[in-house]
């Protein structure tokens, strides 16, 4: 036995209570895996069936988009290298991003040369395939700097959890890990879609149909997928956000208890620390959390009150460390390591500064259209169809490829017939639907935070910068009710039709699916 | 019995598109220079000649496409040689009566026996040209005119003979899809892929019948 080891369990004997703090922690354990088990137990067969599926279809996704070519990965891979080799979060600073492994890789691959021109495909014959693999073999370090980008204002959580991938990888070929972490996104989108699956469970209990219809819709769909097929970011933030809502609906069902307290604060607190978008969901769930909190009053004030503060104090303490950590101990440039600031610098380059009524515009005008007292315009096309939807659709790669102009014309004719049938749907389903209206108003303002975050962020990254910020992925914190909005458009054709409508919107799902990979890969490979 | 008949249906439309997809027939590319035509990057007097160090010429490369200006002027005629190290001739092609724009010049492979490792284009007669593709500072990598070094690459887009469907160019892109990957990946891949796809559209079709029938 080590010394420590001997300390410990010397220092666990002399003094009772460590003693029984070491028998209790066990046991605490044991109750915590068992609970898990059985919530994991409940699971219906066939919302297994759909996190394997999804998890498979994300896997694939994975294999066929060359390295690196997921928006970001290279900077969202740099952070996670970082961290695994040095076992510190980036310092951040104007230094080198990536390590030499990776930024030789980078330059090998062409990588430069491809993202955003279309007509470049990067490696395609062997001759290139052998001169890529003898330059990798110099085998420069994989220990970075760790300097600023994109990514490294960002909370640890995600990049954390793939250390484990990249550890785990019987080599290290910078390649072989990336393929190992891009499966651990790819279980994260299955866990996502299984989110889902049972967020519609617990919505529409008497219809099973509509649960595998909702979650498989999310698992073929193909922005979703890109994301998922790489090392980024989002997918824990599609992963806590999902199970946010989840969690919400279902303690809205069941009613706030302690322990729906520490799972619906854990994943709050998951969210916070896997990427600073999901701060943009707190004031609606901390609105949802007070609902919560006033329906159990009546079975006992003392106890709501105590479930109530459990969920707080679980979701916060932990962003609560991080933050204290970024500024005693790490010195990351504040709380939030400099991203918050990042986020809502109003300042411009030019001089300027971004008003409060230009944020408000930009934010209605990116979602809505423009209203007659409105003075500035931002777009040249409504965001609505041209970002959303068409990005939704598939703007894929480093948002260099897409396809034919006809699929987003006619995506948009086929969301109007959806959107009708979905009203149908919502009008059919109304008493269950307002009999949630609570919780359901909670969610809209967790929506109107996310958009006003993504205005808010929008408007200053494009005048300061002339470049676009928006991208449809960042409306992806909201996937459940893509799988809503799919459920409710195929009730709405009524009880007898509806599962066979459901049945060919998932085969479209697929279809999508199916020709955004064939897309991708004359893109890459044609 | 609904759901089995929509399923059936729906399936039977998406097979039907991807086997129209799949034999579209159009120009498949055999790699580039990895340059991209994004400014005029190399001027070449009448008469002179341009040349630059490059990568391996793919066998299958049929066809070089360039873009090339002229300020209004017919495209004079072209030679475009692809030499290995010894100077040896792999590869040339010739462009006549061209416009300008980006103009396609069929190659005639000569020798297989060493690779390329420069592409040269000379400019017969007395008209300017000017090629397409990306500045970059004066280096090893960098264009010779007239054996002057110029801070630019220009841009090679190599495609493969005439016109081929999906289907032809399956055996390509197998091998294509298991490059610059992880060493696990190989011309396996691809058919492990479409396998793997096709289980996971049995099974959810599968489910999708089991649910919600």
């Amino acid at each position: 036995m080590s010394g420590v080891g001997r300390g410990l369990v010397a220092s666990a004997d002399i003094t009772g209570r460590a003693t029984g703090e070491t028998s209790v922690a066990p046991s605490r354990l044991r109750r915590v895996w068992r609970t898990t088990r059985a919530a994991i137990s409940q699971v219906p067969r066939a919302g297994c069936a759909c996190f394997v599926i999804a998890f498979l279809n994300a896997a694939i996704w994975g294999i066929v988009v060359p390295p690196f070519q997921v928006p970001d990965e290279i900077t969202h891979f740099g952070y996670a290298q970082y961290l695994a080799e040095t076992g510190k979060l980036p310092p951040q600073g104007p230094v080198a991003q990536y390590s030499a492994q990776e930024q030789q890789t980078l330059g090998n691959l062409d990588f430069f040369s491809v993202i955003g021109h279309a007509q470049m495909h990067g490696i395609l014959t062997n001759a290139e395939d052998k001169a890529f693999r003898a330059a990798q073999g110099t085998e420069p370090s994989p220990i970075g700097a760790g300097g600023t980008s994109s990514s490294t204002n960002q909370p640890p959580l995600y990049y954390a959890l793939e250390t484990i991938p990249y550890w785990l990888s019987p080599s290290s070929n910078i390649l072989t890990r990336l393929a190992l972490m891009r499966l651990l996104s790819a279980l994260m989108a299955a866990g996502t879609v299984l989110a889902i699956f049972m967020f519609l469970r617990e919505l529409l209990p008497r219809t099973p149909w509509c649960w595998t219809t909702g979650a498989l819709v999310v698992a073929f769909q193909p922005t979703f997928n890109f994301i998922a097929a790489g090392v980024q970011g989002d997918n824990l933030l599609f992963l806590t956000s999902a199970l946010t809502f989840l969690l919400l609906l279902r303690t809205y069902r069941r009613g706030l208890t302690p322990g729906r307290g520490v799972a619906l604060g854990a994943v709050v607190a998951a969210g916070t620390l896997s990427k600073l978008t999901y701060i943009s969901l707190v004031p609606g769930i901390a609105l949802a959390v007070a609902l919560l909190m006033l329906r159990a009053m009546p079975a006992g004030r003392r106890s709501a009150f105590k479930a109530a503060a459990v969920t707080v104090s679980v979701a916060i303490v932990p962003f609560l460390i991080y933050a204290a950590l970024n500024m005693v101990v790490w010195h990351r440039g504040g709380p939030t390591a400099g991203g918050i600031a990042a986020a809502t610098n109003s300042a411009l380059p030019s001089g300027g500064t971004i008003t409060m009524n230009e944020t408000l515009d930009y934010t209605w005008e990116l979602f809505l259209p423009k209203l007659w007292f409105m003075n500035h315009v931002y777009f040249l096309q409504y965001p609505l169809w041209h970002v959303w939807l068409d990005g939704s659709i598939g703007h894929f790669g480093w948002l260099d490829y897409s396809f034919p102009a006809w699929v987003y014309a006619d995506g948009q004719d086929l969301v109007y017939v959806l959107a009708a049938l979905a009203l149908v749907g919502l009008v059919r389903l109304r008493t269950r639907i307002f009999s949630m209206f609570p919780i359901f108003f909670c969610f809209g303002v967790m929506a109107v935070g996310l958009f006003g975050a993504i205005g808010y962020a929008g408007i200053r990254y494009r005048l300061s910068t002339g470049f676009a910020f928006e991208q449809a992925r960042y409306l992806f914190p909201l996937a459940v009710f893509y799988g809503l909005f799919v459920v409710l458009a195929a009730r709405g054709v009524g009880r007898r039709w509806a599962p066979a409508l459901g049945a060919v919107l998932v085969v479209l799902a697929m279809a999508h699916g199916l020709f955004a990979e064939t897309l991708t890969i004359s893109r890459y490979y044609g | 019995m609904r759901v089995r008949v929509a399923l059936a249906i729906a399936l039977s439309v998406v097979a039907g598109v991807l086997v129209v997809d799949m034999s579209g027939r159009a120009p498949r590319t055999a790699g580039s220079d990895h340059v991209s035509a994004l400014i005029f990057a190399a001027a070449i007097p009448g008469d002179g000649t341009l040349c630059q160090a490059m990568g391996a010429l793919s066998a299958d490369a049929a066809r070089v496409q360039m873009v090339i200006g002229t300020y209004g002027r017919p495209v004079p005629p072209l030679v475009i040689r692809f030499e290995a190290e010894n100077a040896e001739l792999v590869a040339r092609g010739l462009l006549t009566g061209a416009r300008e724009g980006p103009v396609t010049i069929p190659l005639t492979h000569i020798s297989a026996a060493r690779p390329s490792t420069r592409a040269c284009i000379h400019v017969n007669g007395n008209t300017k040209v000017v090629i397409g593709g990306e500045g970059v500072p004066v280096s090893a990598g960098a264009e010779l005119v007239n054996g002057r070094q110029r801070p630019g690459r220009i841009s090679l887009l190599y495609f493969r003979s005439g016109n081929e469907s999906w289907w032809q160019l399956l055996p390509t892109l197998s091998t294509r899809f298991g490059l610059a990957k992880t060493p696990i990946f190989g011309d396996w891949t691809l058919p492990f892929v479409a396998l793997m796809l096709l289980g996971v559209w049995m099974g959810t079709v599968r489910l999708l019948l089991r649910e919600l029938s």
